[in-house]
């Protein structure tokens, strides 16, 4: 790990701007993070010019007052939407009816009955390339393993992956689809892909109107929160959300922990030998990659950390990725102690808001860490090749491996 | 050894319960259970792991 001394320091300690939007910046965060929880534990991000949060106590402060620091912001990221995604964008106590008759369909138990799909999923997967002795590890096993899971949990038809996945792409990474991407140019697509988000979720809702199944939007049709049933507007807010986070976070934490552990063979080796660590390694490397490094805010009333006085009306990043580095709640932050025994990490954020989905990605990231390191145990990135993280949510988009085909 | 839990804090991590299954379980939110308030010298070490995993510090061992 290191950077590159040509480049203005990042964060840059004369103007306090940080810059979080960039390929170096995915590939490799952690000494950026490291520089921020030491010097400016409140920094503004180049991209919106709002304050960013990093410490650990700073930001889980911030995740348990939602009162203050409120989620209720659909418009100020112009993400293509109309209303509020649900349960996102909205705050308690009106975020906490929806979490009631949404957690239970996402819980550990439910999870757990989907695992030997996963399992079985997995194996396929790796079945198509492992005599190969190299795969292109992003599209051939990051992308379809979770996503397969999700759609049919979401009671979507498979054959159109390539669709949803070119939606949830046209929302968070519209940069990938927009030519000269102009502010207004990605917001105008981004406004497009939204439309067609909201116009076929419509059409699913009056399917499963008709013919209901076992899927999340017939459960939606038929749940009631305090004896009224879900408005069709409050279904598309949950679908929308759904479909951006189902298709994206595994993938992303799944090359992120390939790659990692590609890069470092003692802590490959080690887990292959004790496969009894994966889940508190699968934990540890949450931590330390933490693909989803931020999440936003907007504060409803003027506050001020570390001195710095915040606006209300401001939008405020909280860092989880650098909290999850902050030595003053993990000792040695740097080292990936992949038995880690102590490990409160925010990679699922906190609070009221805690990653609806983190139930499922734990099965799915256990589950695919194991299989895979039963049938490929030795691997490596291919000589000369470097991976590429997308900025954003930290997508490893290409990451070519190669290992010993078995004879 | 004694475990409180403090459940206007949960928010259904589920640390607890991956950790210490013989002590905390999961209501149909997922959100924490305590099976057993006294916890016996077998599980003590297990207990006090799963509550330094809370995130929300929704857990409070007294030895």
């Amino acid at each position: 790990m290191s950077v590159d001394p040509e480049s203005p320091p990042n964060p840059n300690p004369e103007t306090g701007e940080v810059v979080l939007f960039s390929p170096e910046f995915a590939r490799c965060p952690q000494p950026v993070y490291a520089g921020l929880n030491a010097h400016c534990p409140v920094a503004r991000a180049t991209l919106t010019g709002g304050a960013v949060i990093s410490r650990y106590e700073d930001v889980m402060d911030a995740l348990r007052r939602p009162e203050i620091f409120s989620s209720a912001m659909d418009l100020e990221l112009a993400l293509g939407t109309q209303r509020p995604m649900i349960p996102q964008q909205i705050d308690p106590p009106a975020q906490t009816r929806f979490r009631k008759v949404l957690d239970p369909r996402f819980s550990k138990r439910r999870m757990a009955e989907i695992e030997p799909a996963v399992r079985q999923h997995a194996n396929e997967l790796i079945d198509a390339f492992i005599d190969r002795g190299r795969c292109e590890f992003d599209q051939e096993f990051a992308v379809p393993l979770p996503c397969t899971a999700f759609l049919r949990l979401m009671g979507l038809p498979q054959s159109e992956l390539p669709y949803f996945l070119r939606l949830k792409d046209g929302i968070i990474r519209s940069q990938t689809q927009v030519e000269d991407p102009t502010p207004e140019k990605v917001l105008e697509h981004r406004k497009k892909i939204g439309q067609e988000i909201y116009a076929y979720f419509e059409k699913v809702i009056e399917e499963r109107r008709a013919r209901p199944g076992d899927d999340m939007i017939s459960y939606l049709l038929t749940t009631e929160i305090d004896g009224h049933k879900l408005t069709d507007n409050e279904i598309l807010d949950v679908s929308f959300l759904l479909i951006l986070a189902g298709l994206d976070t595994v993938t992303a934490t799944l090359g992120c922990n390939i790659a990692y552990l590609a890069a470092n063979p003692e802590q490959r080796r080690r887990l292959v030998r004790e496969p009894s660590l994966i889940p508190s390694a699968v934990e540890e490397l949450l931590r330390w990659e933490t693909p989803v490094t931020a999440v936003p805010r907007v504060l409803k009333q003027d506050v001020s950390v570390h001195g710095m006085e915040l606006k209300k009306g401001d939008l405020v990043t909280l860092l989880i990725g650098a909290a999850n580095v902050d030595e003053r709640e993990f000792p040695n932050p740097d080292q990936v102690v992949l038995g880690r025994e102590r490990n409160r990490h925010l990679a699922f954020g906190g609070g009221a808001h805690r990653c609806l989905g983190s139930h499922l990605a734990r099965m799915e990231l256990q589950t695919a860490m194991e299989v895979w390191h039963q049938r490929i145990p030795e691997y490596s990135i291919q000589p000369g090749e470097t991976p590429r993280y997308s900025p954003g949510i930290r997508e490893v988009q290409y990451l070519p491996l190669v290992w010993e085909p078995r004879a | 050894m004694k475990v409180e839990l403090l459940e206007e804090r949960c928010v259904g991590h589920g640390r607890c319960y991956d950790l210490a299954p013989e002590v905390f379980d999961a209501d149909e939110r997922g959100h924490c259970v305590l099976l057993q308030a006294r916890v016996p010298e077998q599980l003590r070490e297990k207990a006090r792991v799963a509550a330094e995993n809370c995130p929300e510090h929704a857990i409070r061992v007294h030895e």
